[in-house]
């Protein structure tokens, strides 16, 4: 009996930092933001000092009411539907090539990590640097291919905007999909392929009969994992094209909603209209992931 | 791909293939990085050269270290500090507040890992519980209420207030990975050192910690590789060169008007060195942690 209660003392003492500061900062904000979400709390309508009021759920119906939350919803959605297949397909090729046994393996699979180490940020930065319209380096290699025969200003347009993010996007993310999926491979028992490939089984019929179905489960994680970190990009798209720093004007072409949930709280001071958008926005990415995870499953079962 | 067995005409071909995607695979993930190195040596003159670019500096040089670490007057952000000053200031900061929180989490990680993984403790299914429901959570949720109270604590624009906010909200991720960590290691000599007259505390640091040390350099390294890279909660949390990162210092470049790409580069790349490092010679610990901890 006192063996157990010491044991459950020593338990208490061991968790009992974590379980302060998830308190202290995490649950008590967390829960707290959601309850502003229920107030008009703006500094800049009742000053520092003043108090908010109790407006129960009226700023979620004003997100779900305005043209801004849809725009911004809607250009995520397309950064997500341009960035899911490409990466999943670059991720599953990479995987695909590192799962052969060849020369230089290990260097490959080294080289194939980096970008997913590096800051977002600053793969943001690098590819700006790329595209530079007077001096980028894209513009110089396809010149000097013979591709175009004069400069080209890549993010011109709102749409290109959206595009590069999502290629800026794929590039940090691929070697996580890769990783899972080549972890997946490696652990499909060799002999089943090898009896297909006795069979007679071409590659191409082997990969989707054989290969492909015991990938599934790997491929899904992957996906609804990235879909969730897709659709709360922030870093690259803000060192990409918002060109918000100092206090500028927040580039309104690839406000995704995370940049828009930024510029609710810190530039329009809006803090219940933000905390109410934050909750739309973890409900939205959580949600529909999860739903892809049941769907996928349903299918695949 | 043995090539130990015949040559024929199909199989050339699917070599070729292979070997082709293989160098495509290498050209996607290296040349951004390649081209942001090559900026950062190259000369002002051969650097914005156009239209045909330099792919290999002719004369290379580390000049533009040089500048943005010293004199560095051409930009000015953040205020009215000097490049040099906002630089080192945030390499300073980035070091100080990425080593201190990897080292505090893994302490933490460790304790309460053990406590999850080992002992038995009134609530104990619950209180695990309710830090996995944690995992996933985005700070942003609770970010303005955040504010607030770092406002209150005098934490706003500090590094200690920094520390604390990554290791609150990486706790719950590291904790569950130590506690699997734990887990796997073998209970008998454990159990020997208890009836040895061991503390518990003292079974931790040196029978079960040393043998569960894999799982815990991946929970540094994670650590510090996360906090690291992170951007969004400086950018909130900071406001000067007392505490700002160099993602925030970068970030800060960025938004000028006129971008001295040369010298941006290297900045950039010295923002890199810790993260390649990390890919070059610790990928084995750090890829699994990462990968678990991907929905973060």
């Amino acid at each position: 009996m006192r063996r157990i209660r010491s044991e459950e003392r020593t338990a208490y003492l061991a968790i009992l930092p974590v379980g302060l500061l998830l308190a202290c900062f995490v649950y008590y904000p967390a829960i707290s933001t959601f309850l502003m979400g229920l107030t008009d709390a703006n500094p800049r309508v009742q000053g520092l000092e003043g108090s908010a009021h109790f407006i129960g759920l009226r700023n979620y119906g004003q997100m779900l009411g305005s043209g801004e939350f849809w725009a911004s919803v809607w250009r995520t959605v397309l950064i997500v539907l341009m960035v899911l297949p490409l990466e999943l397909a670059i991720g599953l090729a990479a995987a695909m090539i590192l799962n052969e046994q060849f020369r230089g393996r290990a260097v490959l699979r080294t080289i194939a990590i980096v970008p997913w180490m590096l800051p977002p940020l600053v793969n943001g930065f690098t590819w700006s640097w790329i595209l530079n319209g007077d001096y980028g380096a894209l513009n110089g290699l396809l010149y000097q291919l013979h591709l175009v025969t004069t400069y080209h200003h890549w993010l011109a347009s709102p749409s290109a905007q959206l595009f590069w993010v999502a290629v800026a996007q794929v590039w940090t993310r691929f070697p996580f999909a890769m990783v899972v999926l080549l972890a997946a491979l490696q652990s499909i028992p060799q002999d089943v392929v090898e009896a297909a490939r006795v069979d007679g089984a071409r590659p191409a019929q082997i990969f989707r009969s054989v290969t492909f179905p015991m990938l599934l489960p790997a491929f899904t994680v992957a996906l609804a994992v990235e879909f969730i970190v897709t659709f709360q990009i922030f870093d690259v798209i803000w060192s990409l094209t918002a060109g918000g720093a100092a206090g500028q004007v927040i580039n309104p072409f690839t406000k995704a909603v995370m940049i828009l949930n930024y510029e609710v709280v810190f530039r329009n001071l809006d803090l219940g209209l933000g905390s109410a958008l934050a909750y739309l926005i973890l409900v939205l990415s959580m949600g529909v992931g999860y739903v892809f995870v049941r769907m996928l499953y349903e299918r695949g079962a | 791909m043995s090539g130990a067995r015949e040559m024929t005409p199909a199989r050339l071909v699917r070599r070729l293939g292979f070997w082709l995607a293989a160098i495509a695979l290498a050209l996607w993930s290296l040349a951004p990085v390649y081209w942001i190195v090559v900026s950062s040596i190259s000369t002002r003159i051969e650097l914005y050269s156009v239209p045909y670019k330099h792919w290999i500096p002719r004369a290379p040089t580390l000049q533009n270290y040089v500048d943005v670490f010293t004199t560095g007057p051409k930009y000015r952000a953040g205020g009215f500090l000097p490049s040099a000053t906002l630089l080192y200031s945030g390499v300073r900061n980035s070091l100080l507040v990425a080593l201190l929180a990897a080292a505090c989490l893994s302490l933490l990680a460790s304790l309460a890992g053990y406590a999850f993984a080992r002992l038995n403790f009134r609530g104990r299914s619950f209180l695990f519980f309710m830090m996995l429901l944690l995992v996933p959570l985005p700070v942003w949720v609770s970010l303005i209420a955040l504010f607030q109270l770092m406002s209150v604590l005098g934490l706003i624009d500090t590094r200690l207030g920094l520390i604390l906010l990554f290791v609150s909200y990486g706790a719950p991720l590291y904790v569950w990975l130590m506690q699997t960590y734990i887990r796997a290691t073998p209970r008998d000599i454990e159990e020997a050192a208890l009836i040895d007259g061991a503390s518990r505390f003292r079974a931790l640091r040196t029978v079960v910690l040393p043998v569960a040390l894999p799982g815990l350099v991946s929970v540094f390294l994670v650590a510090f590789l996360t906090v690291w890279n992170a951007f969004l909660i400086p950018l909130i949390f900071t406001n000067s060169e007392a505490a700002q990162p160099l993602t925030v210092v970068l970030s800060l470049f960025i938004g000028q008007y006129e971008v001295a790409w040369e010298a941006m580069s290297a900045a950039a790349v010295v923002t890199m060195i810790p993260p390649i490092l990390m890919a070059l010679f610790f990928q084995h610990y750090v890829v699994r942690g990462l990968a678990l901890g991907a929905v973060q």
